[in-house]
């Protein structure tokens, strides 16, 4: 019962495979033969005969059992070139494996046909040759049909050998003398007829353990045998078992049977998982208002800033001279107005004792205004360093109190103070200055600006040295009641 | 004009060079005068003319090409804002506006790494940015001011008192020697630099100011000091969402609050929507979009309901998520049909987003052919991204498998198993005839099928499609991971050493939760990332050092996106090959997928049930027992492939929420029952089914029929629906020639269809 199929050799075409040898030729045109008629089968799902082929076939079968010859009938076959004899002949390799399904001369029909069908070339080179050759074999079978192949395996091309053919397929049956034929070991018939066959050509594995894909189901009534004795006598009892319970149709099955054959048979199968599709975490795009860009034309581009224009004269007036009381006010009101105007109004540090000997007042803001700026450091630098003046004593008194001035800074600056009143020469003015230095070290103590204790000896050498000086007596006063 | 050439002139700088630049100040101003005019009358053309003029003589100014860059851009009708951009990286000087906009630009390309520089630079240059250092105004100030003094002041304008730092203009590197400027007692005021120097300086040409833009937030100058701080305050907390440092991104956002108190807090709030998004509060997200927006602007509501299909697309919730999806486009169009695109509105048009949005919906709703639909519009932005290719292909194998596709069949049909009666009585035989034989799907390729777009512009989804995809998908992975690898070559190879080291926890990495991190990445990011995923804060509040971890941690993440991505990416192609018959091709990717460092535990399943497919179709059956029989204990058990655990990142509710780790978790682990159709992946036990049936095929191959028998029985145990089980359970019973228990089996599936045979032969 194991009915496997594998021992009809189908090639199964795989590109590499094609242009090895010309031997396939023929089978390689059958293929192409059915691929033009491709649309034609596309309607028809994959069955392997169309309806007019399968009418044919069945009544070709029919027909040939007394009246014709095997020959005849054979010759009729393919001289139909409406026929795709590959198809038809695989059909009937299929028909052939189920022993009830064709009656003994249909069989014999059949099996002339699927060994004429490549009967022009090495019988190696006939797909169906495996499975001519296993029914030979076949201890099964009946003696007459193993002869019947034998037979048709020996005759070659040659015309003589082909007598037994001209005869109707009953008669065969009925001259066949048991005694006259013996049968060779399937071993024997390989090597004969199988072994010269080039290597097995690339087929699938899982493709070529093909089984059969029909089931015998018999619906029957319990306790009767579906292969009873019937099955025996049918050839002689033809039209009269069909009313029979259980019984059945024969050519109802066969045509059926013919329509829905495919080339598949069953084979094992694989699950082939799908991928989960891919999982959408931070996929899905959430969205935000953008922020609103807008270009904008630089007006500053190769312009003065016109705006700061205005006070950038009037500071390079300021640095020549004191200004009218209301371009003072100008100057103050437009550097309250725009707090980065001071950093454009044309001030360096290298101008600022200018700016502070004729209008220390705006000097005053202006540094105020930069107190925070890196460069303020240089600006100091440049006010400590600049010749005393009761305008640059005055600018740094009000930016005491305007601001928090570096430590380092004042105490530099007292000590200027100091050494400018010693080292000038002219009395009177000496005189003046060190007034102005008193009162600006009063203001300084008195605002507990600075502490006294950083200066108390230089301020103190300082008095004493100039105690003539009324101003200087009473800082020295001064001086005593904080020690 | 007077005051401005006697300034110049009276104003000498102290190294006594002033005076030369006169005569050219003069003929400059006078040349940028008439740019200006032409600029604002709209004349363009005449506009880049004069400028190309000043240029040569005034090859220090910044301000120039800035003018040239946006005056060549309103000439060409706004066609070429990448040009643009370029333009103004080049600009060495950059202002506070175009730090700005070179943010958003950054974020929207998802450029963490750009994002941060900007962020560096502004905090350096402008001394603001600190991550929340004190709620107060005074101290933010203060600390700025201290920043700011230690960068040298560079003049900005042309009448900066100090003309020997004008040289320095030139020799200003925007990264390296930030543009600042001298600070008054209002330090952010003082932020404008040089190119936003002078109050009503900026100005938009007449025609082109829109009145009907978005709620205008502030305009240049009027952004007061703490409008600014909250907006930098809001760039760090989108930068930490990009980078997905959301622990961080939580704090921030709430400093953001804070600043915002009293003022606009819609962005805020959306921004904090978003964050529970990101951390999986949807209840929690969508109260916050709620709070976030006046929904009376056409834009703001389609963002809104856009953010709402995208949250109740995560909570499974398809449907409801396709109604706010198609709100949000309709949304749009009605915009679009007030506003035309115009010269900076190409921004605003999301539309393509939301669309991509829609095809992912429309993706999990099983509607393949719409899916590709809306991918294709959106592949115009996101045709450099794999996933996007990964999408299509994904499209493709469901529109096949749904047989939506000219000469494919549905997956239901080729499971099903067709058995023909054929005559009666005892002639009555059965024909059995199974749906995978039947279907002929290398046959329909046609040529057609090659390309995306058909001849009507749609994409025709094949099989064929599907592999061309994957292979785009591939190439554009390849390339990335290959400009990656050069940017971070130490990562790298602490990733090999670690590949070699733990092969075994590797397996683990496709936990889905973000923050548990596998042992592999902590490598990667340096150490900086704890167990829990979080980054380390550090103790100094250095910014930079939390922007760069951050970085760090961003690009470790997205490798292992890429991974997970490039894992699929080849589990698609093996399965598209092996559909399309090309078992050598698949073979090929398939092996390639077990190869892939920290393979998850299902793509490892999957590999190895593909390798060994096509090993069989290559007639190897034995190599391909192997492949599966790493899976066998004890010679005829098999073991699960895979476990729950890594079923977890399929599925659509995720496991949160950090803050309460005994609590909530609970609760979102059950899915909503919409939620679980969305995984449509085997589970364990049908995977284990599944190995059962494949090596029950193997040994029936290999004539080992008893013990063919054995598996296949215990696969159709697990798999009782599988017809591939069902089928070669009939094969193994009729081989062996138990043909009534084939028949019994036939009979008693619920796969099989029984059809008469008709008559149509007399």
């Amino acid at each position: 019962m194991k009915n496997i199929n594998s021992n009809i050799r189908i090639y199964k075409l795989h590109p590499s495979k094609t242009n090895n040898s010309g031997k396939y030729y023929s089978f390689v045109k059958i293929l192409e033969k059915n691929s033009e008629k491709k649309k034609k089968e596309k309607r028809m799902g994959k069955k392997m005969l169309s309806l007019e082929e399968q009418c044919k076939i069945v009544n070709l079968l029919k027909s040939s059992s007394e009246q014709k010859s095997i020959e005849e009938t054979v010759t009729e076959f393919f001289s139909d070139s409406n026929l795709r004899h590959f198809n038809v002949c695989y059909s009937l390799s299929f028909l052939l494996q189920d022993k009830m399904m064709l009656s003994s001369t249909e069989r014999l029909v059949a099996f002339a046909i699927l060994h004429r069908c490549y009967s022009s070339q090495k019988s190696a080179a006939n797909p169906f040759i495996s499975f001519l050759l296993n029914a030979a074999c076949d201890d099964g079978a009946e003696n007459y049909e193993r002869a019947f192949i034998l037979h048709l395996l020996g005759s070659g091309n040659s015309n003589d050998s082909k007598e037994f053919l001209k005869q109707s397929a009953s008669d065969y049956i009925k001259n066949f003398d048991p005694s006259s034929q013996t049968f060779p070991q399937g071993e024997q018939l390989q090597q004969q007829y199988f072994e010269k066959v080039d290597p097995e050509p690339y087929t699938c594995l899982l493709k070529n353990t093909v089984v059969k894909n029909v089931l015998a189901d018999p619906d029957v009534p319990r306790g009767c045998d579906a292969n009873s004795a019937e099955h025996v006598s049918w050839l002689d009892l033809q039209p009269v078992a069909k009313s029979k319970l259980g019984s059945g149709d024969r050519d109802e099955a066969l045509t059926g049977l013919m329509e829905n054959l495919s080339l598949e048979g069953l084979i094992p199968h694989w699950i082939r998982p799908v991928p989960p599709r891919f999982p959408v975490d931070n996929e899905l795009v959430w969205l935000n208002p953008d922020n609103n860009h807008e270009l904008q034309w630089d007006q500053g581009m190769c312009a003065d800033t016109s705006r700061g224009a205005a006070v950038r004269d009037l500071i390079a007036k300021a640095l020549k001279g004191a200004l009218e009381p209301n371009q003072q006010e100008q100057v103050l009101g437009e550097l309250v107005k725009d707090p980065k105007l001071v950093y454009h109004c044309g001030l360096t540090p290298r101008k600022l004792p200018e700016l502070v000997e004729n209008n220390p007042l705006i000097a005053v803001d202006v540094l105020t205004k930069l107190i925070n700026s890196p460069e303020i450091a240089e600006y100091f630098t440049v006010l400590v360093n600049m010749d005393m003046s009761l305008h640059s004593m005055e600018v740094v008194n009000r930016l005491t109190t305007a601001v928090e001035l570096p430590k380092e800074f004042v105490r530099m600056y007292i000590t200027n103070c100091i050494s400018s009143c010693e080292n000038i020469k002219d009395k009177y003015m000496q005189n003046r200055l060190v007034r102005l230095v008193c009162v600006f070290l009063q203001s300084l103590i008195r605002n507990k600006i600075i502490d006294v204790k950083d200066l108390f000896i230089e301020v103190q050498a300082f008095c004493i040295e100039f105690s003539r000086i009324r101003e200087a007596a009473g800082l020295f006063r001064l001086l005593k009641t904080l020690e | 004009m007077d005051s401005r050439d006697s300034s110049s002139s009276s104003a000498p700088n102290r190294d006594g060079t002033a005076g030369d630049d006169d005569g050219v100040l003069s003929v400059t101003s006078a040349l940028a005068k008439d740019a200006a005019l032409h600029f604002q009358s709209g004349k363009f053309v005449e506009c880049v003319d004069i400028l190309n003029q000043l240029k040569p003589k005034k090859e220090d100014d910044p301000k120039v090409p800035h003018n040239i860059a946006i005056a060549e851009f309103f000439r060409d009708g706004c066609s070429d804002p990448k040009k643009l951009l370029e333009v103004l990286n080049n600009v060495k000087t950059t202002a506070l506006h175009i730090c700005l906009l070179m943010l958003d630009v950054a974020l929207a390309c998802h450029d963490a790494s750009k994002s941060a520089d900007v962020l560096n630079y502004l905090e350096k240059a402008f001394g603001i940015g600190n991550v929340s250092q004190g709620d107060n105004g005074n101290m933010v100030a203060q600390q700025s001011m201290n920043l700011v003094g230690k960068f040298s002041s560079v003049p900005s304008s042309t009448s900066v008192s100090d003309a020997s730092t004008s040289d320095l203009v030139a020799s200003v590197n925007a990264f390296e020697n930030p543009l600042s400027r001298t600070l008054s007692e209002e330090p952010l005021d003082e932020m404008f630099s040089a190119l936003d120097i002078g109050g009503q300086n900026l100005s938009r040409p007449a025609g082109l100011a829109s009145s009907n833009d978005l709620p205008r937030t502030t305009v240049d100058r009027s952004i007061s000091g703490v409008d600014l701080k909250l907006k930098l305050q809001l760039y760090k907390v989108r930068f930490l969402l990009l980078t997905r440092n959301l622990k961080l991104a939580k704090r921030e956002v709430k400093h953001a609050m804070n600043i915002a108190r009293g003022r606009d807090s819609s962005m805020a709030l959306l921004l904090k929507a978003q964050l529970e998004y990101a951390r999986g509060n949807h209840r929690k997200a969508i109260k916050l979009l709620m709070a976030s927006s006046n929904r009376t602007d056409a834009a703001i509501s389609s963002m809104f309901n856009n953010n709402l299909g995208c949250i109740y697309y995560q909570l499974g919730k398809y449907h409801t998520s396709a109604v706010f999806f198609s709100k949000a486009l309709s949304n749009f169009s009605s915009l679009q049909k007030e506003r035309p695109l115009k010269l900076l509105t190409f921004s605003q048009d999301k539309s393509l987003f939301i669309i991509y949005n829609c095809g992912l919906q429309y993706l999990a709703c099983g509607k393949p052919i719409l899916a590709a639909r809306c991918f294709q519009k959106a592949s115009l932005i996101f045709y450099k991204r794999p996933i996007l290719w990964l999408r299509f292909a994904e499209c493709c194998l469901m529109a096949v498998r749904k047989g939506l596709v000219k000469g494919s069949q549905a997956s239901s049909e080729r499971s099903e198993i067709r058995v023909s009666v054929i005559g009666k009585g005892r002639w009555r035989k059965l024909l059995i005839e199974d749906g995978i034989s039947r279907n002929g799907l290398v046959g329909s390729v046609e040529k057609d099928d090659w390309v995306l777009g058909g001849g009507d512009g749609q994409p025709k989804l094949s099989l064929p499609l599907a592999r061309q995809c994957l292979y785009n998908a591939l190439h554009l992975l390849n390339s990335c991971e290959w400009s990656n690898s050069k940017s971070v070559l130490l990562s790298n190879s602490s990733f090999e050493e670690n590949k070699l080291s733990d092969g075994a926890s590797s397996n683990n990495s496709n936990n889905k939760n973000l923050p548990s991190i596998d042992a592999k990445s902590s490598t990667l990011s340096g150490g900086l990332v704890n167990l829990n995923g979080d980054l380390k804060e550090p103790k100094g509040g250095a910014n930079q050092e939390i922007i760069q971890n951050s970085i760090s941690y961003y690009e470790d993440i997205c490798r292992r996106e890429n991974q997970m991505i490039k894992q699929a990416l080849l589990a698609n192609l093996a399965y598209v090959e092996l559909e399309l018959e090309n078992p050598l091709k698949a073979l090929s990717a398939a092996r390639s997928l077990l190869e892939l460092p920290g393979c998850s535990r299902i793509y490892i399943f999957l590999g190895h049930v593909y390798v060994a497919e096509a090993l069989c179709l290559l007639n190897k059956p034995n190599e391909a027992a192997d492949h599966l029989s790493i899976y066998l204990s004890g010679g005829n058990n098999v073991e699960l492939p895979f476990g729950q655990q890594d079923c977890e990142q399929w599925r659509v509710e995720k496991l949160v929420d950090c803050e309460e780790p005994n609590g909530g978790a609970a609760a979102a682990k059950n899915p909503s029952p919409e939620a679980l159709q969305d995984f449509v992946f085997l589970n364990p036990e049908e995977a284990r089914g599944t190995l059962y049936a494949n090596l029950a095929t193997v040994f029936a191959i290999q004539g080992e029929l008893e013990r063919a028998h054995h598996f296949v029985m215990q696969a159709l145990s697990l798999v009782p629906n599988s017809s591939e089980a069902t089928m070669t359970a009939i094969y193994v019973d009729l081989v062996l020639g138990k043909s009534q228990e084939a028949l019994s089996k036939l009979k008693h599936s619920n796969h099989v269809r029984f059809l008469p045979s008709s008559l149509q032969l007399n």
